[in-house]
């Protein structure tokens, strides 16, 4: 079912994009006037036309692959979403966008640590204390490393002392 | 200047009284460590060599990146074989084969072929490239805008044999890599498209983290649900220790084809600007599979498949370089950042370069040569550090690669890479359920802006003109556009041979199979 719902919201949303989004400005008329180019809405438009048609195909195939299973309901799609909300995956993702989401307030430095001691204990980490050392030092080996050694910019973060210790880091070597 | 004397020229450049070749020796440490670091890639890997190189000569510059950039594409063998996670995108199709050599306790001996592989391809290429690189430069610029299109749409038209047991699920993720492709402004006409009113996404979307969360944050994300965990055990057996095993001559003889074609076709793949170490992989793995005597084995773990593409994404390096050298033109988005390097030195790029200073050639050939040698010995080394680093618990090595993952997407200084890579991440948990493939998915990402490129220029070159275009004329000029030079008329027609073989392959084996049974 999941399958399904899947290729059906698909379905929707490139007809939403086809009608509304496919150009996000006009496109200017001296352009236009030109026989010979091509008109930018073509290619785009072209393979929306093409996977509609894959995934209208494909949705037939999944209710006929499908035809007599009980597992193939709403029923229980809804209770198979419920186990999924409860998994560790779904967790494992929520610690991600969180990360993404303090990565620049906080700095790398901070948000390497939680996001390594938060995804450590989710795959089963039993002693915490050893764990949350690891990812304070490697943390900072990361930084120092990256950012001071190589070069490679990392975010500081926005809060003063955060930013102060992240450029200490990166003043080391 | 003659073949010898530039031979010469071109050892002296590398020796450079011991000193450089010290720093060849230190580029590929570097390049090997930066490729197999999983979200580093070979392009990645060249940019920031260009922090070691800002107090050297141009020459030197030259030999240093050469050395980062083909190192670096071997190198993304190691993490491809022991983690399942490609280090450069061209050893994707080295994970088909590596990964699950790797789990029957055979790492030692996948890494073994992928590095004699890359070293054979490697060293293919820089000696065809020595000898041929005028002529062969000549072939690549009198190449049309119809042409080009072909030769990327040959790639594209790969995805149909990705998957053969879910064809239509594969079309769908490469038509999806496509419209990925499409966002940002338009090639032509610089509209914005597709980019739902975000100034972010108007240069396009970002590649590097699309593939970091693919192919790294996926794998990590799926790690949560299974039981039993990626493991020394499971990925490279005895505890993490891999022993790097060469193939023996009676393996490397039944290989020898493998390796001769796709050295062959990865270096005339990589002298095609645009289309490099990538497309000459999916393409040789393909290919061997097509040709093979027992195809169902590939996928399976048979060192056919990683010598196919370890052999000709090495020799793809050796493509890219002839027309950065001699024609000025960057063979994919390494050579970019070496065309930009030497731009900063003050070196004009292009054909009046082998005339006025061949050095050049001969350093960067002889670097290659001497990089494809010596980088088999440091591969072997960082093999047994990456092998050991799958000893420690998954618990602490899936939020490393987390971590890689992160400051992989951020490199570019933006956080929005950071945010890509997530959802790119998550989404990459959604294809594995709706059955897509997401191979498919990238290879249409990669593709689809250079496809449409070409197309659109093409088209506008197209004979066909007319103030009032009916529907007609449009068909017509489509038509000049794919079909109107020799080249693009038979590349087309192996692309549509290609994109049918699903549908004729099945008959053919029908008749075939009855007329076996008469017989």
């Amino acid at each position: 079912m999941f399958e399904l719902i899947c290729n059906v919201l698909l379905l929707v949303f490139l007809g939403y994009t086809y009608f509304t989004h496919v150009l996000e400005a006009k496109v200017p008329k001296s352009y236009l006037k030109n026989p010979n180019v091509l008109h930018p809405s073509v290619w785009p438009k072209l393979i929306i036309i093409l996977l509609v048609i894959c995934l209208v195909i494909n949705i037939i195939k999944i209710f006929k692959k499908n035809k007599g299973n009980p597992e193939f309901s709403f029923g229980a799609f809804a209770k198979n979403s419920l186990v999924f909300l409860k998994s560790k995956m779904f967790i494992g993702m929520a610690i991600l966008v969180i990360a993404a989401l303090i990565l620049e307030p906080l700095g790398f430095v901070v948000t390497a640590a939680l996001l390594m001691f938060a995804y450590g204990m989710l795959l089963g980490e039993k002693i915490w204390w050893r764990l949350a050392i690891i990812s304070c030092v490697l943390a900072v080996f990361l930084h120092i490393a990256f950012s001071g050694l190589l070069g490679v910019s990392l975010p500081r973060g926005t809060v003063p002392f955060l930013r102060d210790f992240s450029l200490f880091l990166e003043n080391l070597f | 200047m003659s073949l010898g004397e530039m031979f010469v020229s071109g050892l002296s450049a590398v020796w450079g009284g011991g000193t450089m070749f010290l720093m060849v020796v230190v580029a590929i440490v570097l390049g090997t460590i930066f490729g197999a670091l999983p979200g580093v890639s070979a392009t990645m890997a060249v940019a920031l060599g260009l922090t070691f190189t800002y107090t050297m000569g141009p020459v030197p510059a030259i030999v240093f990146l050469t050395a980062i950039y083909c190192s670096s594409i071997t190198g993304g063998s190691i993490t491809a074989i022991l983690f399942k996670i490609p280090g450069v995108p061209s050893s994707a199709p080295t994970t088909f084969d590596g990964y699950p050599m790797a789990q029957r306790g055979e790492a030692g001996k996948a890494l073994g072929v992928a590095l004699l592989a890359s070293a054979i391809g490697g060293l293919f290429s820089a000696l065809i490239m020595f000898l041929l690189a005028t002529p062969l430069s000549k072939a690549a610029l009198a190449f049309g805008n119809g042409d080009m299109f072909a030769i990327t749409f040959l790639g594209l038209s790969i995805l149909i044999v990705l998957d053969t047991e879910h064809i239509l699920t594969t079309i769908i993720s490469g038509l999806l890599g496509l419209l990925l492709a499409c966002i940002g402004q338009d090639p032509m006409a610089g509209v914005a498209r597709l980019t739902f009113g975000q100034t972010n996404l108007l240069s396009g979307m970002e590649m590097i983290p699309v593939l970091i969360g693919l192919f790294a944050v996926t794998e990590v994300l799926k790690q949560t649900t299974t039981k039993k965990r990626l493991s020394a055990e499971d990925g490279v057996g005895n505890k993490g220790k891999v022993n790097t095993k060469m193939p023996s001559m009676k393996e490397l003889w039944s290989i020898k084809m493998t390796l001769l074609r796709c050295s062959i076709v990865g270096t005339v793949v990589g002298i095609l600007p645009g289309a490099g170490a990538t497309i000459a992989s999916f393409m040789c793995y393909t290919m061997e599979n097509k040709l093979s005597k027992y195809p169902e084995k590939f996928g399976t773990g048979i060192i056919d498949g990683i010598a196919a593409s370890e052999a000709s994404n090495n020799a793809a390096t050796g493509g890219a370089m002839v027309p950065l050298l001699c024609l000025g033109i960057p063979g994919g988005n390494a050579a970019a950042v070496m065309a930009s390097a030497l731009a900063l030195k003050g070196v004009q790029m292009g054909p009046r370069l082998l005339n006025v200073q061949p050095e050049f050639l001969s350093a960067t050939f002889i670097t290659m040569i001497v990089t494809n040698i010596l980088m088999v010995i440091v591969a072997i080394g960082i093999a047994k550090v990456f092998a050991q680093i799958l000893a420690v618990p998954y618990y602490y090595l899936g939020p490393i690669i987390l971590l890689l993952a992160m400051i992989g997407s951020f490199s570019e200084g933006n956080i929005v890479g950071v945010f890509v890579m997530v959802i790119a991440g998550i989404l990459g948990i959604v294809v594995k359920y709706m059955h897509l493939n997401s191979a498919a998915i990238v290879l249409g990402l990669v593709l689809g802006g250079m496809c449409e490129k070409y197309f659109s220029q093409a088209f506008q070159k197209a004979h066909i003109v007319t103030a009032e275009m009916g529907f007609g004329d449009y068909v017509a000029k489509v038509f000049e556009s794919l079909f109107g030079s020799p080249i693009s008329a038979i590349v087309m027609t192996c692309c549509i041979l290609l994109l049918l073989s699903p549908i004729y392959m099945p008959l053919l084996k029908k008749v075939t199979g009855k007329g076996k049974q008469a017989a």
